[in-house]
């Protein structure tokens, strides 16, 4: 299995797709195979930051199954074993994907013959966006130390719990706890903040198997754009907040100070880490990957040849 | 969403059950700043309805928990409830300083006296004491035989008294150019005779004399 790591936070312009090209590099350089995917449709720009003006291949082959192999949509990014799916040529109306169409690419995502899969979410929390956030069990998800962003990052999360919620509830055997829920209950629907409370009041044993199958979920988080004046204890309280009223777990990964730089490498279309290898933001995001290594141990894919042959 | 309601209010505060007064406090402050209106940290993570439920929550925690008597009665509630198990509360034993210096000395002081003591006992120190004491002039070697006699060494003393192996060789050898200036060395005479048991008093008066008629002045 690959590890795959999606990357979300509900605001614009907040640095995910910088964060999952870095990180990106990062991981490829340690010698991983990599592959980004740019999953903000209709807003995608990820190849731009490779400087890359034209693929010939992408997800649109997938999409309109001229390929019906995911794998073999992938383009070179310029950099050793870091790959790029592209969707700058997918169709004006890519936005608006279908249902049948978003379940076979998580479906294709999972099975690409990568060490890690790093997937680059738009903006705003439609369910297209929370799917392919959930579709691993490791989303990450970035803030910037504005209230504008936090609360954007809040309403992802609350966002993303509950569509978990809600798939957990539709996967096992909870219809019939939320039925009787509903029976017994004044309200004519249960509202999903207190379904779980509700769940273990009716049926303590189906409420604790719900929260344990919440407590398997890991949502990780960055702190982007973090500059002198902010608050650095701002991610570790984000997360104890965090780790507090929900049910799943969260994990801070680290701040990823300002560098004025970052403008130039996007304008130079050059990687952030590759231009600027030795600035205090390069290593903020080593640590994040460091940090990130430290939970998960990430192994070579084991059937390489697979890989080779593409 | 978990629910601040159930939670204890050690669980509130972040802190475990036989947390101290000041780290109570530091809790407190500490979750003040992740839940007040101002903090980014929560921003619009709340209504302000559950925001100001989350601060009583908070308020009372720290007012019951900084009471002794109050937290004492919430703590036997929560036993009762069995939310914590009642070995948690046990007060652990305070810490005791640790003392700067060893203490040990005064055991060993303690064990030599009474050694000295036994000797005194089972020798006849007695007689060459008082031999000692009815001499007008003491001497430094009149010492040495009293010490010798009782079978304690020179570190033994120095174990003691703290006067140096040195300082006592000079009065034991009657170097006169080598004793310190006379209010220490009456001291040292003192804790010597009290060491040795023999009245320290006529010692001075004789070592002193005996010193004075020695050196040329």
């Amino acid at each position: 299995m690959s590890y795959i790591f999606p990357i979300g936070g509900g605001k614009g312009g907040i640095g995910k797709t910088f964060i999952a090209s870095n990180i990106g590099a990062i991981f490829a350089k340690q010698g991983k195979t990599v592959v980004l995917v740019d999953l903000d449709l209709g807003g995608s720009n990820l190849h731009t930051f490779f400087g890359i003006n034209g693929v010939n291949t992408g997800l649109h082959n997938f999409l309109n199954k001229s390929q019906t192999n995911l794998s073999r949509v992938v383009e070179s990014t310029g950099i050793p074993n870091l790959s790029i799916i592209s969707s700058m040529n997918c169709s004006i109306e890519i936005p608006n994907l279908f249902h049948a169409q978003k379940l076979k690419i998580i479906k294709a995502i999972q099975n690409l013959p990568f060490d890690i899969v790093i997937l680059d979410l738009g903006a705003g929390t439609n369910s297209n966006i929370l799917d392919f956030f959930l579709c691993s069990d490791e989303g990450i998800f970035v803030v910037t130390p504005e209230p504008t962003s936090i609360e954007n990052a809040f309403r992802f999360v609350q966002g993303a719990y509950f569509r978990r919620l809600k798939q957990l509830l539709k996967q096992h055997d909870f219809n019939a706890a939320i039925k009787e829920v509903n029976r017994t209950s004044d309200d004519i629907m249960v509202k999903s903040p207190d379904v779980i409370e509700k769940i273990s009041e009716h049926d303590p044993e189906q409420g604790k198997k719900l929260q344990e199958k919440l407590a398997e979920f890991n949502f990780k988080f960055i702190l982007n754009l973090l500059q002198k004046q902010n608050d650095e204890k701002l991610g570790e309280k984000i997360e104890k907040v965090c780790n507090r009223h929900f049910y799943s777990n969260f994990q801070f990964l680290g701040n990823i100070r300002y560098d004025p730089r970052v403008y130039d490498s996007i304008l130079s279309k050059q990687i952030y880490v590759d231009k600027y290898a030795y600035t205090p933001t390069s290593t903020d995001l080593q640590n994040i990957v460091k940090t990130w290594q430290g939970v998960n141990t990430i192994e070579s894919y084991p059937d390489q040849k697979a890989y080779e042959k593409i | 969403m978990k629910k601040f309601e159930s939670q204890t209010y050690y669980e509130i505060l972040d802190i475990p059950v036989q947390a101290t007064p000041f780290e109570i406090r530091q809790a407190y402050k500490s979750a003040l700043a992740i839940y007040n209106e101002d903090s980014l940290a929560t921003y619009s993570f709340f209504s302000e309805l559950e925001r100001q439920e989350v601060l009583k929550r908070i308020e009372e925690a720290f007012l019951i928990l900084t009471d002794q008597d109050k937290r004492a009665d919430y703590d036997r509630q929560l036993i009762h409830d069995g939310k914590i198990a009642a070995a948690a509360v046990e007060k652990k034993e305070k810490k005791k300083a640790v003392p700067l210096f060893q203490t040990k000395n005064v055991v060993e002081k303690n064990a030599l006296f009474k050694r000295i003591q036994d000797r005194i006992r089972e020798t006849d120190v007695k007689g060459i004491a008082e031999g000692m004491l009815s001499k007008d002039l003491i001497s430094g070697s009149d010492l040495r035989n009293l010490r010798e006699s009782v079978g304690i060494g020179i570190e033994e003393i120095y174990e003691v008294t703290r006067i140096t192996a040195s300082t006592l060789k000079a009065i034991e050898q009657d170097e006169y150019d080598k004793l310190p200036t006379a209010i220490y060395l009456k001291n040292f005479l003192k804790s010597y005779a009290e060491i040795l048991q023999v009245d320290s008093e006529k010692i001075i008066a004789g070592y002193m004399k005996n010193l004075s008629q020695n050196t040329p002045s």
